[in-house]
C-alpha cells in the first residue's frame, strides 16, 4: 500500500505528545499516512508581545493559510 | 490531546490562591491557548475588571525567566516548564485543562483526516497505558542552553497532569460556549453558528471510517 502525505504545522509535546509519538513509532505509516510536519520560517514568527488580549499575534495557521499545511492546532 | 495549563509564581511571592491575583500583574502569551486558559483560571477567582494582564513572550521558558525577574507576578506555563517551576520552588496557585483542538480548510480529505484519527487513537492508548515512558518527549527541543530542562528525570512529573484521550467530533454545545467567551474578550465578533465553524459532513465521515 502506498501511503498518502499530509503536513501538519509544527506541534510540540505539551499539546501533541500523542502525535508526534504516533509519528515516531509508526502508527500513521500503519494506516497509510505519510505524516509531515511542515517548518516554520523567520517570516512567519511574530512575538506575542505585539499583541493584545482583544487583538492578539498568533503564529498558528500561516502555513495552513499558504497551503503549506493542511491542519494546525488551534 | 488534553492540554494542562497551570498559573504559577515565584517561590518568594506574597500570592497563594488565585483571588489573591486581583490586580496583579500576569504575563500572558496572548493568542495562544495558554493565554486562555489564564484568563478563565483568573475569571474563575477574581472580577473580570480584576483581572489584570500583560503581553509576554510565546517562548515558556523565557516567560518564566521573565517572571522570576519579577517582570511580572505570575505567568502560565505547560509542560515541561510547569515542572521546571515546581522543581525550582514556584507554586502552581490554579491548575487547568483543555482540549488541543485541530483546525482544518475545507478540503480535508476524510480518508486522510481518518488515518491520522486511528493514528492518534491508537498513540493515546499506548501512552496512557505507560506514560513515564514517554515524558521524555518533554524534553525534546529544548537545546543544552536550558539546563533545567535537560536536568528533569521521569520521576519529576506529575503524571496526572499528562491525560490524553482519543479524538471525538466537536460537541456544539462547548464550540458555542468557546465562542460566546472569545466575543465577551472582543476576540471574535457575531454569532456562533456552527455550521460555518464545524464541517459536519467531514467530520462524521472521518470519524465513521476511523472506526
Amino acid at each position: 500500500m502506498t501511503a498518502r502525505t499530509m503536513t501538519i504545522e509544527p506541534v510540540s509535546a505539551f499539546s501533541s505528545l500523542d502525535v508526534l509519538v504516533a509519528m515516531d513509532e509508526g502508527l500513521f505509516m500503519a494506516e497509510g499516512l505519510d505524516l509531515r510536519m511542515a517548518s516554520r520560517e523567520s517570516r512567519d514568527i511574530r512575538s506575542t508581545t505585539e499583541g493584545t488580549v482583544s487583538n492578539p499575534v498568533t503564529n498558528q495557521g500561516r502555513l495552513q493559510e499558504r497551503g503549506e499545511a493542511t491542519m494546525f492546532q488551534g | 490531546m488534553i492540554v494542562c495549563a497551570a498559573l504559577v509564581v515565584p517561590p518568594d511571592s506574597s500570592v497563594y490562591v488565585p483571588q489573591e491575583l486581583a490586580h496583579r500583574m500576569v504575563g500572558l502569551d496572548y493568542g495562544n491557548g495558554t493565554a486562555y486558559a489564564g484568563l478563565q483560571m483568573l475569571e474563575g477567582a477574581v472580577s473580570r475588571d480584576a483581572v489584570t494582564t500583560c503581553a509576554a513572550v510565546t517562548h515558556p521558558g523565557e516567560r518564566y525567566a521573565a517572571m522570576v525577574r519579577g517582570e511580572f507576578d505570575a505567568t502560565v506555563l505547560q509542560e515541561p516548564w510547569i515542572t521546571v517551576a515546581e522543581k525550582a520552588g514556584c507554586r502552581l496557585v490554579s491548575t487547568t485543562f483543555f482540549h488541543g483542538t485541530w483546525v482544518a480548510g475545507p478540503d480535508l480529505d476524510p480518508q486522510l483526516y481518518a488515518a491520522f484519527l486511528r493514528g492518534v487513537s491508537r498513540a493515546v492508548r499506548r501512552i496512557t497505558a505507560d506514560k513515564r515512558r514517554y515524558v521524555s518527549y518533554f524534553k525534546e527541543g529544548w537545546s543544552a542552553g536550558y539546563p533545567e530542562v535537560q536536568a528533569l528525570t521521569p520521576d519529576d512529573f506529575n503524571l496526572g497532569r499528562i491525560q490524553l484521550r482519543e479524538p471525538t467530533p466537536i460537541p456544539e454545545d462547548e464550540a458555542r460556549w468557546a465562542w460566546d467567551w472569545m466575543a465577551s474578550w472582543g476576540l471574535i465578533h457575531g454569532t456562533f453558528d456552527v455550521t460555518t465553524q464545524i464541517n459536519r459532513k467531514v467530520e462524521r465521515e472521518a470519524h465513521d471510517l476511523a472506526r
